[in-house]
């Protein structure tokens, strides 16, 4: 016999929810990732990512970077979704956009918000995003990113752990879509760097689940100069 | 002063101080009589030269009176905050404010490095205030603060500028005393650092939180510190055209080989500014990296120099 949360997750809900949120994490969903490489491209050309070991290490500090800053403020922008209160949702974007600092993070973060909501609003019927979309469009919102992510998983019925883990699982695979491009490296290991430091998604969700908009953190000093370095690089595959 | 105790009572419900807020030092109580600094600095113009017209001190912390040894800014009135207690100890809570009206400027320095000794019992905290008028400009460049083993500390900045003013805030560290034991880098218990500012109606500029905990793995990576012990982060809030002036003159800072010190300067979001990131072996690594932006700043935003530095600096 098998038990109540086999049961539950052989009901059609969730296997269509699981299918929707593999949609949303695939590296492919045009958004624009493909630009980006968090800093990579810098932190090839200085030698601080040289080979498998010192990338794994940098995926994992962009994740603990990550969960620290955008994941604080997706989960605040699902949970304010999910009881459909938008000014709540603006008050998380807001917040994130606040402390983006360079100019390159600040155009990944709002160009793939607002090609996020784009694309989700090609694709299927998503309310808040349609507000949220008008909003960036008048300025009167910075549209980043994880919070439009947040309200299109939340629409679809993703808990905040499964939204946090699209997000967690999102900045790993597109690092390493950079890394292949960037440095020496096969495709298996950079699947063997995403298969293992997805690893620490649950300590990351648990380390910030219960942390205030205010308490957004970070400390990297070599990789906030990394960000400097790349905006003043003359030759560049990536635009962060 | 008014909020003294309200903005210092905010910052002893951090979440990342629950673990300290209970032990008692052995010593003089926490934030009991004599643990508590302050000081209020007000800057304005009279008759054309900016002066200070406002002190107000409470020990542990002294200013004694302005001076004007700035050879290339001779109008620049400098304060030196001096930290009677040699330090910050535990148990210790300082407030800050500092004025700056309509087209005065100002410099607030410090004496020397600002030491948080080692804590056995409870932690330290620091609460700044700043408001800048119109066309005013204030330098606040401490040195360095020195972390001690086990020691905790928060502070927090908040800034309110007008929109044609200019503020350069300098915060650099170290990881500790590295020529002391080298159980002392990173051996700090807590390091919590926010910045965030805004304009006079309220419109938010941006927050900067560096947060630092015992445990975190990631301290020794090569993108945070390996090799490394000293780093600055330096805001210029300043008008959009004096920041792009400024960032087209600073050039990026990262050798191929024998890295002493890395830097660059970064735009911060809403239009507020620049931040100025330098990270370095040792003091005086980072300490030139800094100057090379407040020159720029200087420079570009005031038409005046950095002076050389001091030999004895």
């Amino acid at each position: 016999m098998p038990g109540p949360v086999a049961m539950a997750r052989e009901s059609g809900m969730d296997m269509l929810l699981l299918a929707r949120l593999t949609q949303f994490s695939d590296s492919t969903l045009p958004i624009g990732s493909f630009a980006f490489s968090q800093g990579l491209e810098s932190a090839v050309q200085t030698e601080i990512v040289h080979d498998s070991d010192s990338l794994r290490q940098y995926v994992e500090l962009l994740l603990r970077q990550s969960a620290h800053m955008d994941g604080i403020a997706l989960l605040h922008a699902h949970r304010a979704a999910a009881v459909e209160d938008y000014s709540a949702v603006r008050v998380a974007d807001s917040a994130l956009w606040d402390r983006r600092i360079g100019e390159e993070q600040q155009l990944m973060l709002a160009r793939m918000g607002k090609k996020f909501a784009e694309l989700s609003l090609k694709i299927g019927n998503f309310p808040m995003l349609e507000q949220w979309l008008d909003d960036i469009k008048s300025g009167a919102t910075p549209g980043c990113f994880p919070v439009g992510q947040a309200m299109a998983l939340a629409h679809m019925g993703a808990r905040e752990a499964e939204a946090f883990a699209v997000q967690h699982y999102g900045v790993s695979s597109m690092v390493l879509s950079a890394a292949l491009r960037l440095m020496r490296i096969d495709h298996l290991d950079t699947q063997r760097i995403l298969f293992a430091t997805q690893e620490r998604v649950k300590d990351h969700y648990l380390d910030v689940r219960d942390l205030a908009l205010d308490e957004m953190s970070s400390f990297a000093p070599v990789f906030d100069v990394l960000v400097a370095h790349h905006t003043k690089t003359h030759l560049r595959l990536f635009m962060n | 002063m008014t909020g003294l105790h309200e903005r210092l009572t905010q910052i002893d419900d951090a979440r990342e101080l629950s673990e300290f807020r209970a032990q008692q030092p052995a010593q003089m109580r926490a934030a009991g009589p004599g643990k508590i600094g302050e000081l209020r600095l007000g800057f304005s113009l009279r008759d054309g030269r900016s002066v200070l017209h406002d002190l107000y001190r409470v020990a542990p912390l002294l200013v004694q009176q302005a001076l004007y040894w700035d050879e290339a800014m001779p109008e620049l009135p400098i304060c030196s905050i001096i930290s009677v207690g040699g330090g910050i100890l535990q148990g210790d809570r300082y407030r800050l404010e500092i004025n700056v009206e309509e087209g005065a400027c100002a410099q607030v320095t410090s004496q020397g490095a600002n030491r948080i000794h080692q804590m056995d019992a409870n932690y330290a905290s620091q609460h700044l205030e700043v408001n800048l008028g119109a066309g005013a400009y204030l330098e606040y460049v401490p040195d360095f603060t020195i972390p001690y083993r086990d020691s905790r500390y928060i502070n927090e900045t908040e800034i309110v500028i007008a929109e044609d003013a200019t503020m350069l805030y300098s915060e650099m560290m170290m990881t500790g005393r590295k020529h002391h034991h080298s159980s002392e880098r990173f051996g700090f218990d807590l390091l919590s650092m926010k910045v965030s500012a805004r304009r006079p109606d309220g419109r938010r500029l941006f927050t900067d939180k560096v947060l630092i905990e015992k445990g975190n793995g990631t301290v020794d990576f090569t993108a945070v510190m390996r090799g490394f012990d000293a780093f600055a982060n330096v805001v210029c809030l300043t008008p959009p055209e004096n920041a792009a002036r400024i960032s087209a003159r600073i050039d990026v800072n990262f050798p191929s080989s024998e890295r002493r010190s890395i830097s660059g300067v970064s735009m911060l979001p809403n239009k507020a500014g620049l931040m100025f990131r330098a990270v370095g072996v040792e003091t005086y690594d980072v300490r030139a990296e800094v100057r090379r932006f407040w020159q720029a700043v200087r420079e570009e935003t005031r038409r005046r120099t950095l002076p050389e530095e001091f030999l004895w600096r």
